[in-house]
C-alpha cells in the first residue's frame, strides 16, 4: 500500500489562497494608496484579451496573467509602466473599475507603437507575436524557413520546412501507440507518399489502432495520466480494490469516466455534464460500459452516491467531492478547482474574474467580504453556491437542505446561502446549469485542446501555433466539425503544421 | 564492476581530445519541436527491437525496472500517487543523461551477454573468425543502425563507427570479450544518441 497525502483545507489550494489573499492585500493597500502608487487591476486579464482578441496570450485562454503588465503585482514592469502613463491621465486616482475599463483601451492603443524593452520590435507586434514587450531578450520568432535555408535533414528524410507526414506516421506511433514504427511499417508508409489520400489514409488507420491500445486508454495508460491533475488521487483515502488506510471514496471510476468521454463517439462536454457511472470491463483490451442504474446498489460506497438527476460528470462524483468539498459548507475549493481543471482559470492567479454584484455575502462568516477577499471571492462565491447542496465525506449525496448541518460552527447565516450562483456573469439556478453554461464555454473548449495539444505536439501553443490551436478548440465546438469529439479532433491535430513539422 | 570498466573505457574514448564520433550537425528546423521519447517507449522500443522481453531489458539490482521504478520521474515518467507528480516534468532533472546512459548502457550489456550464453540466436554480437577487420566492423555497424536507429547508416555514418571500433580496438583487445566490448559500446554510441532518446 502507498502512503498519500490527503490534500484538506491545508492543502495547496489554500495555501495558493493564502498567498493570493496576501498579494491582495498589497492590491489593496495600492488600491487605496496615493496618486502614483502601483496598482494592479483583476479585470485587467480579461479585459486584455476582448481589445486583443488576437494576440498570442489570448489563443490559449481568455485570460492573460498579472505579468504582461507587472513584475509582481501591483508592481509595475516597463510594458506596464507605459500604459499605465497612459492611463487616463489628470484623473484623480483611484480610478473605479468602470472608470478603469474605459480608459483601459486608449492607453493600450497609446503605448502599441513604443518598444518598451528597447528591443525594436514594438510593443504590439510583441503582444501579438507572443513575446514579452518588457524584456528585451524576448523577441517574435518566426517558424517560416529564410529563402536558401535547406529544407530537409538527416540526409533527406526529414522536411523541416513543413509537414512531413513520415515524421508525423513516427510521432503517432510514438505518442498514441507507446512505440517506434518497425522499419518495415516506416517503409511500407513512404511508399504512399507519393498519394496524399494515401498517406493521409494511413495516418488515421495507425491512429485509430493506437487509440485503442492499453498504452493509451489502459490504467497507467496515457489518458489516464491525462486526467492526473484533474483527479489527484491519493491512495490513503483511496476505496475499492488496494484500498488505502481510511477508505472513503474511489479514484478509479473517475478514471474511467474520463476514458470513456474521451474516447468514440461521445461528447466530451459529459465530463461537466455526464451522468453515466462507467465501469472499466477490461484493461486488454480496455473496455468500458455504464453501469445501469439497478446494477449500481453495491457501487456506491466507492464511486458514485448522487442520484443520477443530481449528477454533473466529474464534479459530482464521490471522490471529487471527497477530496475537495470535506466537509465545507460553501466549498470555495471544490468550485475553484473545478474552475482551474476544466476550464483553465485558476482564481489564484486572478485568471476568469467575473464580479458579481452584491457578493461576496461572506454567509459563512469567513471574513472574505474585506477589500482584500473581495476583489476575487466577488466571483468564487457566487461559483460556489451551487455546489453548496453536494455533500463531501462521507454522505456525498445531493441534499437540499444541506447547510442546516453547518448551523453550529459556521453560523446562523450559512443556512441563507442561495443554490443559485454565476458563472462568467451568467446566473445558473444550480449546479446543473452551472456545468452546462461551463461545458458550452470558449475556456471549455480551450482547456480541452490545450490539454492534448500539450500531449501530443510535447509543448504549450507558441506563436506559431495561434491560428492552428484556434482552428482545434473551435472546431471542437463546432457541430460540423468535432462536435466535442476528442478523437476527431486528435484526428486534425496530428495533421498540423505544429504536429508534423520536425 | 564490469559496468564500470565499460562506463570508464567510453568516457577515455569519447573525451575531446579524441573526437572520433564527431560529425557535421544537420540543417536545423527553424522551430524544432523534439520530444522525448521517456524511460518506457525507449526501453520498449529497445525490447523490440533487441528481442529481450520488456519485463526483463532493464533492471537495476535485478529487481526493480529501470524506467517504471528506479528512474521512474527522471526518464519523464509520473507518479500520482505516492509523490505527487501528476505530469511529466517540463525540464529535464540533472540526473536524467546520467540514467538515461546507464539504462543504455545496461541494456546493450544485457543484449551482449545473452549473445555471448547462445550464440545461435545472438542479435547484436557475433565474434569474427579470424582477427576482427573492417568486413566485420560494417556488419556490426549494420546490425547496430538496423536495430536500434531502425534504418541503414549512410557511407559518412559507416566510416565514423569503424573509425569509432578501430579506435577502440587498442584498448579492449581483439580477443572476442574485445569484440564484446567493442559491441556493447558501438550499441551504446546509437542508444545513447539524440535520434534515439528524442522523436
Amino acid at each position: 500500500m502507498t502512503a498519500g497525502r490527503v490534500r484538506g483545507p491545508s492543502g495547496p489550494k489554500a495555501w495558493a489562497a493564502v498567498i493570493a489573499a496576501a498579494g491582495l492585500s498589497v492590491l489593496a493597500a495600492g488600491l487605496a494608496g496615493p496618486r502614483g502608487v502601483a496598482v494592479a487591476r483583476p479585470p485587467a486579464s480579461m479585459e486584455f484579451c476582448k481589445i486583443y482578441p488576437t494576440a498570442h496570450v489570448c489563443a490559449a485562454s481568455p485570460v492573460i496573467n498579472c505579468t504582461t503588465c507587472h513584475t509582481v503585482p501591483p508592481a509595475r514592469n516597463l510594458f506596464g509602466e507605459q500604459v499605465s502613463a497612459n492611463l487616463a491621465p489628470g484623473v484623480a486616482r483611484p480610478l473605479s473599475d468602470a472608470d478603469y475599463i474605459a480608459a483601459l483601451p486608449a492607453a493600450l492603443k497609446a503605448v502599441e507603437a513604443l518598444d518598451a524593452d528597447g528591443d525594436g520590435v514594438s510593443n504590439l507586434a510583441e503582444l501579438i507575436g507572443g513575446s514579452q514587450p518588457e524584456l528585451a531578450s524576448s523577441r517574435p520568432t518566426s517558424a517560416r524557413c529564410t529563402p536558401g535555408q535547406p529544407r530537409t535533414a538527416a540526409g533527406g528524410r526529414w522536411n523541416t520546412c513543413g509537414y512531413d507526414p513520415a515524421h508525423a506516421y513516427r510521432k503517432v506511433t510514438l505518442d498514441v501507440c507507446g512505440r517506434s514504427p518497425t522499419r518495415a511499417e516506416t517503409e511500407a508508409f513512404r511508399q504512399l507518399l507519393p498519394s496524399e489520400s494515401a498517406w493521409r489514409g494511413a495516418l488515421a488507420d495507425r491512429l485509430d489502432q493506437c487509440l485503442r491500445t492499453p498504452y493509451w486508454l489502459g490504467v497507467n495508460g496515457v489518458l489516464w495520466n491525462l486526467a492526473n491533475a484533474k483527479i489527484n488521487p491519493v491512495d490513503s483515502i483511496k476505496a475499492g480494490p488496494r484500498a488505502g488506510s481510511i477508505p472513503l471514496a474511489d479514484y478509479e471510476w473517475d478514471y474511467n469516466l474520463f476514458a470513456w468521454l474521451n474516447t468514440g463517439d461521445r461528447d466530451v462536454r459529459g465530463l461537466l455534464t455526464g451522468q453515466d457511472f462507467v465501469k472499466r470491463v477490461s484493461d486488454s483490451p480496455p473496455t468500458f460500459e455504464p453501469v445501469p442504474e439497478e446494477g449500481m446498489r453495491g457501487l456506491r460506497q466507492a464511486g458514485q452516491t448522487v442520484p443520477r438527476d443530481k449528477r454533473a460528470g466529474m464534479i459530482t462524483t464521490r471522490w471529487f467531492t471527497t477530496v475537495n468539498t470535506m466537509f465545507t459548507p460553501i466549498p470555495r475549493t471544490t468550485a475553484a478547482a473545478a474552475y482551474r481543471q476544466y476550464l483553465g482559470l485558476d482564481l489564484a492567479r486572478m485568471q476568469g474574474l467575473h464580479p458579481a454584484v452584491s457578493e461576496p455575502a461572506d454567509y459563512d462568516s469567513k471574513g472574505v467580504a474585506a477589500p482584500a477577499c473581495a476583489v476575487c471571492h466577488s466571483t468564487l462565491d457566487p461559483l460556489t453556491y451551487p455546489f453548496t447542496r453536494y455533500d463531501g465525506i462521507i454522505r456525498n449525496n445531493y441534499n437540499p437542505n444541506r447547510l442546516k448541518n453547518f448551523v453550529r460552527t459556521d453560523g446562523a447565516r450559512v443556512v441563507e446561502a442561495p443554490e443559485a450562483g454565476e458563472i462568467f456573469g451568467q446566473k445558473v439556478a444550480n449546479l446543473l446549469e452551472w456545468s452546462q453554461v461551463a461545458a458550452n464555454s470558449d475556456a471549455f473548449a480551450q482547456k480541452v485542446v490545450w490539454d492534448y495539444w500539450k500531449l501530443m505536439v510535447g509543448r504549450e501553443p507558441g506563436p506559431a501555433d495561434q491560428t492552428e490551436f484556434t482552428l482545434m478548440w473551435k472546431g471542437l465546438k463546432a457541430p460540423d466539425k468535432f462536435n466535442y469529439r476528442t478523437e476527431r479532433m486528435l484526428h486534425a491535430l496530428v495533421l498540423t503544421e505544429a504536429y508534423g513539422r520536425p | 564492476m564490469r559496468l564500470l570498466a565499460l562506463i570508464a573505457l567510453l568516457a577515455l574514448l569519447t573525451a575531446p581530445a579524441r573526437p572520433v564520433l564527431a560529425q557535421e550537425a544537420d540543417p536545423t528546423s527553424p522551430d524544432p519541436r523534439v520530444k522525448f521519447k521517456d524511460g518506457e517507449r525507449y526501453l520498449r522500443d529497445l525490447a523490440e527491437s533487441l528481442e529481450i522481453p520488456r519485463s526483463a531489458i532493464c533492471l537495476e539490482l535485478s529487481r526493480y525496472d529501470c524506467a517504471d521504478k528506479a528512474f521512474r520521474i527522471v526518464l519523464g515518467g509520473v507518479d500520482p500517487y505516492d509523490i505527487r507528480i501528476m505530469q511529466p516534468l517540463d525540464q529535464a532533472s540533472l540526473a536524467s543523461p546520467i540514467a538515461f546512459d546507464r539504462v543504455a548502457l545496461q541494456v546493450c550489456s544485457n543484449r551482449v551477454a545473452k549473445d555471448k550464453a547462445d550464440p545461435a540466436t545472438a542479435v547484436l554480437f557475433k565474434p569474427a573468425a579470424g582477427r576482427p577487420d573492417a568486413a566485420w566492423r560494417a556488419a556490426l555497424t549494420d546490425r547496430v543502425y538496423d536495430r536500434i536507429l531502425r534504418r541503414d547508416a549512410d557511407e559518412a555514418e559507416r566510416q565514423r563507427m569503424s573509425a569509432f571500433l578501430q579506435g577502440i580496438e587498442a584498448r579492449t583487445g581483439r580477443s572476442p570479450k574485445g569484440q564484446a566490448d567493442q559491441t556493447i559500446l558501438a550499441c551504446f554510441a546509437l542508444a545513447s544518441s539524440a535520434e534515439a532518446a528524442f522523436y
